[in-house]
């Protein structure tokens, strides 16, 4: 098995293997087209045939889910990995981090990123790692980790098109990451906009391998714009081993395209697959199309490919949030006006790649510009951004006037701006999580407090509260109005015993809702007082 | 034998002494309190009489309780534990009425609760005493004696109030000066409680380990002990959790039986009773006190014996003789008892009333319950909060507490707190495993009250589907 041999070990059979390996991202599907609330129970129902389809990695952490995990979800990502790995045993786990700044929105200081990654080691066997200014100095400290841990490092260039986006640019990027790292690593291309075409990938995987021969190439696409199969075929065929796919089961339209389309358009080019389990694939997802209707309330409001992805180039989850965003904001009508907007953002700042949390610091700067004018409310992130905080800009720098606009007389030179990131005091944070919540952290505890304090500090005050409720079907978990009396809700444990609530009755008092219920037979009354601030 | 009872107690042990009863054919009358009318014991008694609006004081009315007897025509009162049981004027005011007291006789029950005269006897028949003075004089002549015999014997000392009882009305002294000020707030209190100033000095014993042996005496001169029990794990004074054996070496075991013999026929004794030691840790023991009813703790005694104790008070109140002779007598494994309270821990075991919402026991070999309350029952600030005895049988000493945890897990006990997470803790922890334990055990181990609560995952579940039903969705999503 794969995830029993040494890092180099994966390397080689990946850089000797005949053929093309494919990668399931079921995280970047959740996240792209469900905003990211696919479900464990879901996951785990498709596990053991997903396991038996022969993928290269299950990329299943990383990205926003860890975040959304413990606040959406409600469980903790590395129970959820660990169920992962234990329903998956012939599967590489597969992690997708945005460089320093880990899975979340701004950067962490390195103890803190260490910390993370040797913990995230412990299930993790692939690290796919991105910087979105594509400044690999920021990988730095992840790499070492995850080389440090002997897992997969995969650093992953973020693609784009545009007269600066030129070979030279990307080759002088793996030649800083060789540099940096060495090569006993995976690079990915990672073209999460959509663009380019099939010839423009393929002509970029030909030019990195003729330069780095020795480093097997990955390819993680979106098909937002509907043509990445025949990316992802141009760039199998010019020597990419790993591509990234979903299951068709998802219907997916701004994540990744499906496996067996690929799989049967490879054929006709006489590209057979190997060591590929079909039937599996097809059974996956078979159970799939059954869950997706869990999730229809989370799907884009405009569902189908997107071609305008060429001028926004939002990544897959960024343009579905855009849309949640606007829709909140009542701007939905004039999505296409601001999509220009941001067009024109991107350009001016740099035209860097917006994928997160550039694409957020990019997305609300043109929301914004839309609606209290250009540059007039700017955010504390653009600022860090226009500061270096993120990294230098890779082509340009902004002109002047942002600069003066955002930040008025507040500074006298930019070379004042940029501050390192001091060393967070690990044992400091850890009495203070103590104090809140009386015990003692573990070291994967720890991991998530120093990511996301407040939001973990409830998650954990829920559990205690309320169990491992990732056992409840999803169509409980998502359930709108009361339950009828007599409705029986049965589910399986992870220890493989079945439970059943029976609701009885449900009394509803002035403020208050008694419900009474048999849990696993014994009888049980809850009364719970309705509180008008409760989170929504 | 006795044809109707009446049951002059509440709760697990009128209940308890009603199911001997009905074994024995007797009927069985129970009494209540306005206030306490839907008890348990008035629903599982044949008859049932309210004595009057109560709280707590019908309860402690002899007038009352006689008037309820001869109005029902029954013609035996047993007095349980607690409120009148040990009050000498009961069995004789019952004598006077024509009724059988289920107990010792009025005189016995004097002797035994002036603790100086049971010292007495116990030095008649040459059970060690802990160095003690007699009943300190008023004033400075008091104070005299207190300090000398604190040179003579050392700290600790304890100050006693004579007429006290069940860990109440003791003080520890460590020091001249306090012994000086604790004089004074024992007297006071043990006039308020009690109605009698009176106190006396005992030679405090560091780290006693509490060891008590049941005995059975019937109206023929025969006195028979069943075992020993060990009862140091306590809080304030207060038994929490009761063992039998008492896991003494065998001969010391035996010698402190045999002594409680002697002293229950040199003060011809009858009925149950219970003579208590305490026990050094060179295995050195000292006369305690006796105790002249039925315990809370008989049934570990039951257990590791078989013997019914209260089917044999009542053929001794009866007339008869005792059913069974000493060389019957054999105790074979273990038992543990604890008292399962509506009371948190952790604000200082303060009282817990409030309806029980939820009731489920557990069940299976090696375990008793004694309860006192049904699902929907209110325990009401007014009386005392057990909820249920659990005893538990194991062949040896580790398997009892093995039996223990899994009966404690085996409760589901909700609407009220209740003491079984604390209990929890006293198992796990390894002092208590490992029986290394006497009276300072629950002082020394404060990090018992640390333990966490533990809701069943299932019905955490309920609880956060209960949530989704209140407010018609998710509010976490």
């Amino acid at each position: 098995m794969l995830k029993d041999k040494t890092y180099k070990e994966i390397i080689e059979y990946v850089k000797n293997f005949d053929g093309y390996l494919l990668t399931n991202n079921e995280r970047d599907v959740s996240q792209s087209d469900f905003k990211a609330r696919i479900m464990p129970w879901t996951t785990l129902r498709a596990a053991a045939t997903r396991d038996m389809v022969g993928y290269f990695a299950f990329e299943v952490t990383g990205g926003a889910s860890v975040h959304v995990d413990l606040m959406k979800k409600q469980i903790n990502p590395f129970e959820k990995l660990r169920l992962i790995r234990k329903s998956m045993p012939n599967t590489l786990i597969q992690a997708g981090v945005r460089s320093h700044n880990l899975f979340g929105y701004r950067p962490y200081s390195e103890n803190v990123i260490r910390k993370v990654i040797s913990q995230f080691a412990k299930y993790v066997d692939v690290f796919r790692v991105y910087d979105f200014m594509n400044h690999i100095p920021n990988m730095k400290v992840v790499g070492e980790e995850v080389l440090k841990a002997g897992k997969v490092f995969m650093p992953s260039l973020c693609f784009g098109i545009g007269v600066d986006h030129t070979n030279e640019f990307y080759l002088s990027k793996v030649q800083e990451i060789v540099n940096l790292f060495g090569s006993d690593l995976i690079l990915s291309i990672k073209n999460f906009s959509a663009v380019g075409t099939p010839e423009r990938i393929s002509d970029l995987i030909k030019v990195i391998r003729s330069e780095f021969p020795e480093i097997p190439l990955a390819y993680h696409g979106h098909n937002t714009d509907g043509n990445d199969l025949a990316r992802m075929v141009a760039a199998i065929k010019a020597g990419v081993k790993i591509v990234e796919v979903c299951d068709h089961g998802y219907g997916s339209w701004y994540s990744q395209a499906p496996a067996l389309s690929l799989i049967q358009l490879l054929e006709e080019y006489n590209i057979k697959p190997k060591k590929l389990n079909i039937d599996a694939i097809i059974e996956s997802s078979e159970i799939i199309k059954l869950e997706r209707r869990y999730y229809a309330e989370f799907e884009s409001p405009f569902r189908g490919i997107d071609p305008l992805a060429h001028a926004h180039r939002l990544t897959g989850g960024a343009l579905s949030m855009a849309y949640e965003q606007a829709e909140k904001l009542g701007l939905l009508s004039r999505i296409n006006e601001i999509f220009k907007e941001l067009s024109m953002v991107i350009m001016e700042l740099g035209d860097i790649w917006p994928i997160t949390p550039g694409s957020q610091i990019l997305w609300s700067t043109a929301v914004s510009n839309i609606l209290y004018g250009r540059y007039e409310q700017p955010s504390d992130d653009l600022k860090r951004l226009l500061m270096g905080g993120y990294g230098p800009f890779p082509f340009y720098d902004p002109p002047e006037w942002i600069y003066e606009k955002v930040f008025k007389k507040e500074i006298k030179s930019r070379s004042s701006l940029k501050k390192d990131l001091k060393s967070e005091d690990i044992k400091k944070r850890e009495k203070e999580f103590e104090n809140q919540l009386n015990y003692q952290p573990s070291d994967e505890d720890l991991a998530l407090y120093l990511l996301f304090p407040r939001d973990f500090v409830e998650f954990v005050k829920f559990e205690e509260k309320f169990g491992r409720t990732w056992l409840l079907p999803p169509d409980i978990w998502f359930h709108k109005g009361r339950f009828e009396n007599g409705k029986r809700i049965s589910f399986l444990d992870d220890r493989g015993k079945h439970h059943w609530i029976d609701i009885i009755s449900t009394q509803h008092f002035e403020n208050t809702v008694k419900t009474s219920c048999l849990v696993d037979h014994h009888f049980k009354t809850y009364t719970i007082t309705i509180k008008n601030e409760q989170k929504t | 034998m006795i044809k109707k009872l009446l049951v002059a107690n509440r709760g697990e042990i009128a209940i308890r002494i009603m199911r001997s009863a009905q074994e024995l054919g007797i009927k069985t009358v129970a009494i209540y309190e306005e206030t306490d009318r839907f008890s348990l014991h008035v629903m599982m008694s044949d008859e049932a009489v309210c004595i009057g609006p109560g709280p707590r004081k019908d309860y402690l009315n002899i007038e009352k309780i006689i008037h309820a007897a001869k109005e029902v025509g029954a013609d035996a009162i047993h007095p349980g534990y607690g409120f009148l049981s040990e009050d000498p004027d009961f069995p004789e005011k019952c004598r006077k009425a024509g009724l059988i007291f289920v107990g010792p006789p009025s005189d016995i029950i004097h002797k035994m609760s002036s603790k100086v005269i049971a010292r007495e006897i116990a030095e008649g028949v040459g059970i060690p005493l802990i160095p003690g003075t007699k009943t300190l004089p008023q004033g400075e002549e008091g104070e005299k004696m207190a300090i000398d015999f604190a040179k003579k014997y050392g700290f600790p000392i304890m100050i006693k109030a004579v007429s006290g009882g069940g860990g109440r009305g003791i003080r520890v002294v460590n020091t001249e000066k306090q012994l000086l000020s604790e004089l004074k707030l024992a007297k006071s209190e043990a006039r308020t409680s009690f109605g009698k100033e009176d106190i006396y000095l005992e030679k405090g014993i560091v780290k006693p380990r509490h060891v008590e042996v049941q005995i059975l005496a019937d109206n023929f001169g025969n006195v028979i002990h069943l075992g020993s029990r060990n009862c140091s794990i306590q809080r304030r004074h207060q038994k929490l959790v009761e063992i039998a054996p008492s896991f003494l070496p065998k001969e010391v075991d035996k010698e402190i039986c045999e002594a409680a013999v002697r002293a229950a026929k040199l003060a011809g004794y009858k009925s149950a009773g219970t003579v208590e030691f305490l026990v050094d840790g060179d295995n050195n023991y000292y006369f305690l006190e006796v105790n002249t009813r039925i315990q809370v703790e008989h049934t570990v005694t039951e257990m590791v014996t078989g013997i019914d104790i209260v089917r044999e008070q009542l053929r001794i109140a009866s007339g008869e003789q005792l059913s069974i002779k000493q060389e019957d007598v054999s105790v074979r494994g273990c038992a543990i008892e604890l008292r399962i309270n509506a009371e948190d821990p952790k604000q200082g075991f303060l009282p817990s009333p409030g309806i029980i919402e939820v009731y489920q026991s557990p069940g299976g070999h090696g375990i008793r319950l004694d309860g006192a309350v049904y699902q929907g029952y209110e325990i009401t600030q007014f009386y005392d909060s057990l909820i249920v005895k659990l005893t538990v049988y194991g062949f040896t000493w580790d398997e009892a507490v093995d039996r223990l945890r899994r009966a404690l897990d085996g409760f589901n006990i909700i609407g009220v707190k209740t003491t079984i997470p604390f209990y929890r803790a006293i198992i796990k922890e390894p002092d208590f495993r490992n029986r290394n334990f006497d009276t300072t055990y629950i002082d020394n181990h404060p990090e018992l009250l640390n333990y966490r609560e533990k809701e069943d995952e299932m019905d955490k579940l309920a609880r956060f589907i209960a949530e989704l039903n209140a407010y018609g969705y998710n509010p976490y999503i």
